[in-house]
């Protein structure tokens, strides 16, 4: 008999297990493309569990209760991605929601501290707001070609005509460009930059900051099973992995050998592809 | 229909929107600001920048209306009450930002104001527009008709307005500066309300053009 409670409960483990030895695996390659032996792949997975048993402190310039809620907002959305992704296989807008609601609590994670590293994070979170939903926006096009918004509904149309990335190979693109976005010290990642300390991570700490790598872990694990869904249809679960691990590694590799982009740079990147690669998706179905 | 034309028009992400509004106003209505640290130029000191009671309370004011008038645009199914949301929120991010007293910022928010007021000129013409070519505002009635290009032609400028009104790109450059001030939960609906606008007036748009 089919439990949904344990499918969930399963698919969450799942993703944060398998999420955090990926995050493990594209600091690995970092380091190993810069000519470091690099931590062992567990190293972020201990980080997050580690998080959870310190002591927890809390700044007395920090706005409650929204210091202590977000990172808590934060794990519940992506558990929400996991439900409505890998478990019910529902509607992409909700996932489309779940990134907005992502880019809410940078920018509030960020403020709610009263520091000034989180300050100039929370403004940056504004800035890249406005490119990497453009670029998100690449589920909302597919409906152009597809004709629904359900994931579910999408495999099957890919059992039929053949993985969207053939077909879509722009919007491929837009959405591989929101991966790069997210992976670890990449060039795009300005809201984390090292310039401003850990930009809104910077004053989580103990349980909180747990918290955080937490849904960071699960995150990873969503935008990956996300894209291989939609773009290559129907895969089984190993070629899922397979498809995760060269994922990290081809965005390790990019974020070892490109510097972080200033933010002006960052946003006019991501608006160009998210702009060409619509209007070169958009053409040639109106033709 | 009892309501006339007014329809409510909710599905699992609706509803996740809406509820997702919902406790970020709650915890606007419960929640305090934080205190803003900043570098002292020419010494080694901190300065600390607090919002005070009265401008408080002005902005949590306004903020829970701004977040009710967002969870409405979630959920009504009627594209003319979408377009008076979208507008009574621009001027609600205007009112919650114009209460603070630093001058960058309200120069800031005043160019955000000149160009939600412009933008509210395509946001009603394109949806008057989209009116006259298919005699309803009802997105269930809506769904249903072939588009045409006059109801395309509506659609986009009403994504030009709504650009506008929330302030994202190519407008954020005014609106991203807005930020630099204390108030935390209050920057927060302003941010939160024009990511969520700019997502729903996505999904009706392809509504509309498909």
């Amino acid at each position: 008999m089919y439990n949904l409670m344990a499918d969930i409960l399963i698919n969450v483990c799942l993703a944060f297990l398998f999420g955090s030895l990926l995050l493990g695996l594209h600091r690995k390659v970092m380091a190993r493309v810069q000519l470091r032996p690099g931590p062992p792949l567990i190293q972020y997975l201990l980080h997050s569990l580690k998080f959870f048993f310190k002591e927890s402190s809390w700044p007395k310039t920090i706005s409650k209760p929204f210091y202590i809620a977000i990172t808590v907002i934060l794990c519940a959305i992506w558990v929400t991605g996991i439900i409505v992704g890998p478990v019910l296989k529902g509607s992409l807008m909700i996932i489309f929601g779940i990134y907005a609601v992502h880019k809410i609590v940078e920018h509030n994670s960020g403020s709610s501290s009263g520091s000034p590293y989180g300050k100039l994070s929370c403004v940056r979170a504004v800035f890249s707001a406005s490119s990497e939903l453009l670029l998100f926006a690449s589920v909302a096009l597919l409906y152009l070609i597809t004709h629904t918004m359900d994931i579910g509904a999408i495999i099957t149309y890919q059992q039929v005509h053949g993985p969207l990335i053939y077909k879509a190979p722009l919007l491929a693109l837009m959405f591989f460009m929101i991966i790069v976005t997210k992976a670890p010290y990449s060039p795009f990642s300005i809201t984390t930059g090292k310039d401003i300390i850990s930009g809104f991570e910077t004053e989580h700490f103990g349980f909180l900051r747990g918290y955080i790598m937490l849904s960071e872990s699960i995150m990873w694990y969503v935008l990956l099973w996300l894209f291989l869904t939609i773009f290559f249809g129907p895969i089984s679960l190993l070629w899922i992995f397979i498809g995760m691990i060269i994922i990290t590694i081809i965005t390790g590799f990019i974020s070892a050998i490109t510097p972080m982009l200033n933010p002006n740079h960052s946003v006019m990147s991501q608006l160009s592809i998210a702009l060409i690669c619509a209007i070169g998706t958009i053409i040639p179905i109106m033709i | 229909m009892a309501f006339g034309d007014i329809v409510l028009y909710i599905n699992p992400f609706h509803l996740f929107m809406f509820v997702t509004m919902l406790v970020f106003t709650f915890l606007i209505a419960i929640g305090r600001t934080e205190t803003q640290v900043e570098a002292e130029l020419g010494t080694l000191d901190d300065k600390t920048k607090k919002v005070d009671l009265k401008e408080f309370k002005a902005r949590r004011f306004l903020s829970i209306i701004c977040g009710i008038a967002t969870a409405g645009a979630m959920i009504t199914g009627d594209l003319y009450n979408l377009t008076l949301f979208m507008s009574l929120i621009g001027i609600l991010n205007i009112g919650i930002i114009s209460s603070v007293k630093q001058v960058e910022v309200l120069d800031s928010v005043f160019q955000y104001g000149l160009i939600a007021m412009m933008c509210s000129l395509p946001l009603f013409g394109g949806a008057a527009l989209i009116l006259g070519a298919c005699g309803t505002v009802s997105l269930l009635a809506i769904q249903s008709i072939k588009p045409t290009a006059m109801m395309i032609f509506g659609a986009i400028l009403m994504f030009i307005g709504a650009c506008g009104e929330s302030g994202i790109a190519p407008f954020f450059a005014s609106k991203a500066e807005m930020f630099r001030t204390p108030g935390s939960p209050f920057l927060l609906i302003v941010h939160l309300s024009s990511l969520f606008i700019i997502i729903r007036v996505i999904e009706v748009l392809l509504i509309i053009c498909t």
